[in-house]
């Protein structure tokens, strides 16, 4: 039993949960995820309120833009409730998750071959998404984060599939070399490969757009 | 270290992801290598870009969209579960597999049986196709045989069945054994087949018999040939 709760706590670490939180939850998390497991449909939304921003947030770093990402997330937690039953308990539920995730993206990747375009500012503010945003956060820092969220999923674009798995992971997400070869199902090595020569590529991107900017 | 080696491991240095001893050869190589000190701070500056950029931000609505369309979904899947789900739900993983093993054994048992009938029937059909003309050639009509094997019939054929098969396989068995019927006459014609016999007339006084026996591939099968023997020859008294 310690041991589980050593490795919910780590999980809880990895995915992020607020502090807070974290700290309380982190007895209740083993239940939810037994409760859950057992169909108890109220544990599943609390898995879903516990887990959902992390879960969009890695899938859109996976895919480039929110609407995928959203559809992904949403996939996430379906498969999510259908495999929780194989679930055991001396499993990594943070890694099990993120396996999900990278399997989802990739799928919705390869459904749809190239990833779309990033939404800008402008388009989401024509979809009406970010209305509640704007009204309290100044138009200018918004279109400028929004520019700089382009400027990533373009950066991001640049990689390959496996590279871009392997840093969202790795310098997103903040998971371990280890882990994160646990994850993708690869040996640590090949990640360390991946992730320097994905790093090699954001920063020549970053450099050329940059340039690009101030020649401007 | 040379600088062109510290290139190549700066971008996993800057997040600490290269072995305590190549991590510390490098830091002391940066310490007074200006050019690759600047590129670690390039790099280092790019991930702080990365990270700082690449974190979307979300409204409290749009999460409880998202929560509401998952459990739309999960309801929508639950209410119309496909067969295949539903059985695999009731039961449990080893039960599946159970069943699994016995469905391959099923058809490996078939499979095997199919098998075996194709090749029992292959040599018959291969040895007709060959002697097409074997169901043009008359038969002579024969008296019925009966007793045992010291009552035989001029020139007559006796099929010996070990055993009941199926009537595929008996009908397999009977071109067999008209296919020898033809040849067997023509290699060893001893003796013209005497008119009373072929006209049925076996009750009167029998000339003495020659016997050949023929094991076919089948082992249920025997074809047993009876020609009359010349008297004088010494060889044919088996």
């Amino acid at each position: 039993m310690p041991g589980e709760v050593a490795e919910i706590a780590l999980m809880t670490d990895s995915l992020g949960l607020p502090d807070s939180s974290a700290r309380t939850a982190v007895s209740s998390v083993a239940s939810m995820i037994e409760r859950a497991k057992a169909g108890d449909p109220a544990a599943f939304e609390e898995m879903i309120d516990c887990y959902q921003r992390k879960v969009i947030t890695t899938a859109w770093r996976m895919v480039g833009n929110r609407e995928d990402a959203r559809d992904a997330a949403q996939e996430v937690f379906l498969r999510v409730y259908k495999y929780l039953g194989g679930f055991r308990a001396d499993q990594d539920f943070a890694a099990w998750l993120y396996r999900i995730i990278i399997n989802v993206c990739r799928d919705q990747m390869r459904k749809r071959g190239r990833p779309d375009q990033f939404t800008s500012f402008e388009m989401e503010h024509e979809l009406g998404n970010l209305d509640a945003r704007t009204s309290n956060d100044d138009v200018e820092a918004s279109a400028i984060r929004s520019q700089q969220h382009a400027m990533i999923a373009q950066a991001l674009d640049t990689l390959s599939k496996k590279e871009r798995a392997a840093i969202v992971l790795r310098d997103l997400e903040g998971l371990t070399t280890e882990e994160v070869a646990r994850v993708l199902g690869s040996t640590q090595t090949t990640v360390r490969s991946q992730i320097s020569s994905a790093r090699a590529k954001i920063k020549k991107f970053k450099d050329r757009a940059l340039a690009g900017t101030r020649q401007r | 270290m040379k600088c062109r080696r510290v290139e190549k491991l700066i971008p996993l240095y800057v997040e600490g992801d290269l072995a305590s001893g190549k991590a510390n050869h490098l830091a002391s190589h940066l310490e007074w290598c200006g050019r690759c000190n600047w590129l670690a701070d390039e790099y280092r500056e790019s991930q702080s870009w990365l990270r700082v950029s690449a974190t979307p931000e979300f409204d409290q609505s749009l999460l409880e969209n998202f929560k509401a369309g998952v459990l739309r979904r999960i309801e929508n899947d639950d209410s119309k579960p496909s067969l295949l789900g539903a059985v695999i739900q009731q039961w449990t993983r080893r039960q599946i597999f159970a069943l699994s093993a016995a469905m391959l054994m099923i058809v490996g048992v078939v499979v095997f049986y199919i098998y075996q009938t194709r090749v029992n029937t292959q040599p018959s059909t291969k040895e007709a196709r060959q002697t097409p003309e074997i169901e043009n050639v008359p038969q002579p009509a024969l008296p019925q045989v009966h007793g045992t094997e010291t009552t035989p019939g001029a020139g007559s054929m006796e099929r010996h069945f070990a055993s009941s098969r199926a009537s595929r396989k008996l009908r397999t068995a009977s071109t067999v054994i008209a296919t020898r019927t033809v040849e067997l006459p023509t290699q060893l014609q001893p003796a013209p087949i005497p008119e009373d016999l072929i006209t049925g007339s076996i009750e009167t006084e029998q000339p003495p018999m020659l016997r050949i026996e023929i094991q076919t591939s089948d082992p249920n099968i025997r074809i047993i040939w009876f020609a009359p023997k010349e008297v004088e020859s010494p060889k044919t008294n088996q």
